[in-house]
Order: structure tokens, then C-alpha cells, then sequence
């Protein structure tokens, strides 16, 4: 994936300017900034949520406002909040979300019962939506985004409301997709657990790119507010 | 066309598991069989002064007095419920939050609101049937017997009105996409019938595809039976603009 000189901008200083970035295949790349620093609405610019002012967005080769169903479906996503529908358990939910993402379907129910697992979350494949915690709706929505082994994910947020064990089957999912040569893209407010995978680390502050982190350095949460600062203050905040 | 059956599968499997359309459905079909046979009961009970009171649509109670009244309570119930339904099939993605997951997937967010117009078609039909097939039941307990030839037609006359009904009530689903929510749907739904009302007050009733239905099914000789064949263009219009809606969509607010 690649954006180029990207640019959405809301009313006041809200919205991201100028952003280059890219993931290569079999990378984990971590976007890591503050909160209202631009991360959402840079992915939500990378899935068509959001149509750019200015600059490129390019997915599996294909411009996103003009991408086909033969990209989409290689693609995976969750920005903001799961795709679970309350009414319906887990397992339906994610034959739903398997359809949605282009799985013919005899080919669902083998995939859903591959991620029950690689999630840890056969217990609760009858149980509805609705009556799951926020942190099991937030591991449904992952295992949504996932299940269809796709080419390119993209992951806002993805710890958010998770235990620490389902950190760890995250970790070890992506670590999984990226080893069989899937692009992976998360972003976080803080140098998570998942953040910390990653083998790139870009900092975004006040909707720019502000600079890189190496994720084998020493003191990288240093490093991280002394780029955000600097960003900041160059802003006049 | 696999994108689409892939959307009709899923919007399928959702309305099947839904609460608020069955619950609209059998409250319509329910509430509209049960009220149209009290009505009638109530005529055929012989105190004329409770017969002067349901005025000249009931007061005969015989089968045209059980379709009369059911006709007008469709009117006006059938488009309520058929905007409830309609709204919260195309509102419900931005109140439960889900819409963010429907892009960026092979099945365009356009398709799935196609699909969901089918639903709605689909579920909007098994309620009028069900309405239809519940009436002949009614008269027999309200001792009016079974339907004359005569009546049949009328039988016909009220599925045709529930699906006319449900034609017009496809705005709401509209403005439950450009609004973002259940309650703007429901709004219109309301306003609809508000328009409907002012216009049979207003006299130019008939001629709007708004009360089309409802005059043609209370007067089916009338002189604005013609009318109904603006009706077609309410959901046609507003059924393309949704989708067209769900196309253009950005989560900017």
C-alpha cells in the first residue's frame, strides 16, 4: 500500500497534510500518535471511508476510489468499531463477514472455525453479539478482519478493550499473516504490545507524518513524546 | 451479480434474525385483523347507536365493513409500519455503529443497499399476504361467513393496497440513509402521512402517489384510480437515491 502527498482537511487544523507512507508486503508497520493525531482518519482515507483533498492512495496496485472486488477481498480491515451485529452469535457473524469479503459460500464455514480457534473464540460462536464483552466484540471484529487470510490488513486501533491473552493471540496472529507475506498496518496511541512487533514505527502528530522510531532502540517511548513535542511546537500548541 | 447475492445473502440472514421487523410485522398484520373485526363485531352487535358511531365504512357489518376498515387502518398503520421497517433496515448500520465495517469490501456499499431494498420488498410482501390471508379468518369469527366472489376481489384489493403502502413508505429507508440514523426514517415516514392527510383535506388527495393507495382501495371506481400508476415512481425514485446515497457515502460526520 502507498499514499502520496495525502492530504483531508476538516474544519480548524483538524485532518492530516501531506502524507507519505507506504507497507510493503511481509511487513508489520506501526502508526503510533496521540489521540486526534490523524491516525483514523489517515486509515479511514486508506479504505474509501473518506475521499482525499489532495494526493494518491493506492491499494494492491489499484487506486482506492477505483479499486474492484478482486482487491477488496484482499483486503482486511477494522477501523473504529467491530462489524458484529448484536442479534446474531458469534459464528454467524463471522460466516456474514466472510461472505461480505468475497468467500463463496462453501468456502466460509472452514475459515470461521479456523479463527474461533486462532482467536480463542469457539466459546462464544452461539453466543449473540449483544451479549458479549467489549473486548470479545473486539476480537470478533478482528477475527472478521483476518479469517479471509488477506493480502493487506489494516487495523485502527486493534488492542482497544482487548485482555491480555487475546493481545497475545493478536500478536502472534499478525506475526502469522505477516510471515506469509501479508502487508499489516495498526496503528496505536502508545507503543503497545502490538506497536512493539512492528519492524517499522511511524509517528504521526498534528495530521503529519513527524518522523520514525526504531523498534529495537532503547528508550523508543522517549523518543516517541520527543517527536510529538517537537511536532506540536512547531504548530504553535 | 456474485457481489449482489453475496449482499442479498447477508441482508437476508440479518432481517431473519431481526426483532423489529417481526415485531412491526405481526403488530401490523395483528393489529389491523384485530381491528377491523372488532369495528365489524361491534357493528353487528345491534345497538344502532354504536353503529351510528363507527359511522358508514363499518356500520353495515358485512365483509365490505371489515375490508373498509381494514383498508383505512392499512393506510395509515401499514405506512407507519412499513416505515419503521424500512428505516431501521438502511438506519440501523449507523446506530449500531456497523457501517464503518461495510467499507472496503468487495461487495459495494451500494450493492448491499440494493440488497436491503429487496428485503424490505420481500418482507413488506410476506406482511401483506399474511394481512390478506388473516381476513377471512376474522369474518368468520365475527360471524360475517366466508367471502362472496364480490369480496374475494376486495380481499385482492387490500394485498394490493399493503404492497402499494410499502411502495410508499420507501423515502423513509431514504431518510434514514441521508439523516444517519433510525429517526430521521421514522420522521419521514410520519411526514408522509401528514402530507397524505393535508391532501385529502386539501381535496387535491387522490392525485398525490402519497394517498393514492388509500383512496383507490376505499373507492376503487373513483375518479383517481389512474393515480396509481404514479405510485411505481416514489420507490424508483427514492430507492435509487438511497442507493445512490450509500455509494457516495463518507464517514465525514
Amino acid at each position: 500500500m502507498r499514499l502520496a502527498g495525502v492530504t483531508r482537511e476538516f474544519g480548524g487544523s483538524a485532518g492530516v497534510r501531506a502524507i507519505d507512507l507506504d507497507v510493503q508486503a511481509g511487513e508489520i508497520h506501526a502508526l503510533v500518535g496521540l489521540n486526534g493525531a490523524g491516525k483514523s482518519t489517515l486509515m479511514k482515507l486508506m479504505l474509501g471511508m473518506l475521499r482525499p483533498d489532495a494526493g494518491r492512495v493506492e491499494l494492491l496496485g489499484a487506486e482506492v476510489a477505483t479499486a474492484g472486488p478482486a482487491v477488496w477481498a484482499r483486503v482486511g480491515a477494522l477501523i473504529e468499531y467491530p462489524l458484529a451485529y448484536g442479534e446474531l452469535d458469534g459464528r454467524t457473524n463471522l460466516e456474514l463477514a466472510a461472505r461480505l469479503r468475497g468467500v463463496p459460500a462453501a468456502g466460509v464455514p472452514p475459515l470461521v472455525d479456523a479463527v474461533l480457534d486462532e482467536l480463542d473464540l469457539r466459546r462464544y460462536a452461539g453466543v449473540r453479539a449483544r451479549r458479549m464483552s467489549l473486548g470479545n466484540r473486539q476480537r470478533l471484529g478482528l477475527a472478521a478482519a483476518l479469517q479471509h487470510r488477506p493480502d493487506l490488513i489494516i487495523l485502527d486501533e486493534p488492542t482497544n478493550a482487548l485482555d491480555p491473552a487475546g493481545v497475545i493471540a493478536l500478536r502472534e496472529a499478525l506475526l502469522r499473516r505477516a510471515a506469509d507475506g501479508a502487508g499489516v498496518l495498526v496503528s496505536s496511541h502508545h507503543l503497545d504490545e502490538v506497536a512493539r512487533i512492528a519492524s517499522r514505527i511511524s509517528v504521526i502528530a498534528e495530521g503529519r507524518m513527524v518522523g520514525s522510531l526504531d523498534p529495537d532502540g532503547i528508550d523508543i517511548e522517549r523518543a516517541f513524546f520527543s517527536l510529538v513535542h517537537q511536532a506540536m511546537a512547531g504548530a504553535g500548541r | 451479480m456474485s457481489t449482489f447475492t453475496a449482499a442479498l445473502a447477508v441482508e437476508a440472514r440479518k432481517a431473519r434474525s431481526a426483532r423489529v421487523l417481526w415485531s412491526t410485522g405481526v403488530l401490523l398484520v395483528v393489529g389491523v385483523a384485530v381491528l377491523a373485526g372488532a369495528m365489524v363485531a361491534a357493528a353487528r352487535s345491534g345497538n344502532a347507536e354504536v353503529a351510528a358511531k363507527l359511522g358508514p365504512t363499518a356500520a353495515a357489518g358485512d365483509w365490505p365493513a371489515l375490508l373498509g376498515v381494514a383498508a383505512q387502518v392499512t393506510a395509515a398503520g401499514g405506512l407507519l409500519a412499513f416505515g419503521v421497517g424500512i428505516s431501521w433496515l438502511t438506519g440501523r448500520e449507523f446506530a449500531d455503529r456497523t457501517v464503518s465495517g461495510l467499507f472496503g469490501l468487495p461487495v459495494g456499499r451500494g450493492t448491499i443497499a440494493a440488497a436491503k431494498m429487496l428485503v424490505y420488498a420481500g418482507w413488506a410482501l410476506a406482511a401483506s399476504l399474511a394481512l390478506t390471508a388473516l381476513l377471512p379468518l376474522v369474518g368468520l369469527l365475527v360471524g360475517i361467513g366466508l367471502p362472496s366472489v364480490a369480496d374475494l376481489i376486495g380481499l385482492s384489493r387490500q394485498f394490493a393496497l399493503g404492497v402499494l403502502t410499502a411502495l410508499i413508505a420507501v423515502p423513509a429507508g431514504w431518510a434514514a440513509s441521508i439523516g444517519r440514523g433510525l429517526l430521521p426514517g421514522i420522521a419521514a415516514a410520519v411526514g408522509i402521512l401528514v402530507v397524505a392527510q393535508v391532501s385529502v383535506v386539501a381535496g387535491v388527495g387522490g392525485w398525490v402517489p402519497f394517498v393514492a393507495p388509500a383512496a383507490w382501495a376505499m373507492r376503487p371506481d373513483g375518479p383517481t384510480s389512474l393515480a396509481l400508476l404514479l405510485v411505481p415512481a416514489v420507490p424508483l425514485v427514492f430507492g435509487v437515491a438511497t442507493v445512490l446515497a450509500w455509494r457516495r457515502l463518507q464517514l465525514d460526520r
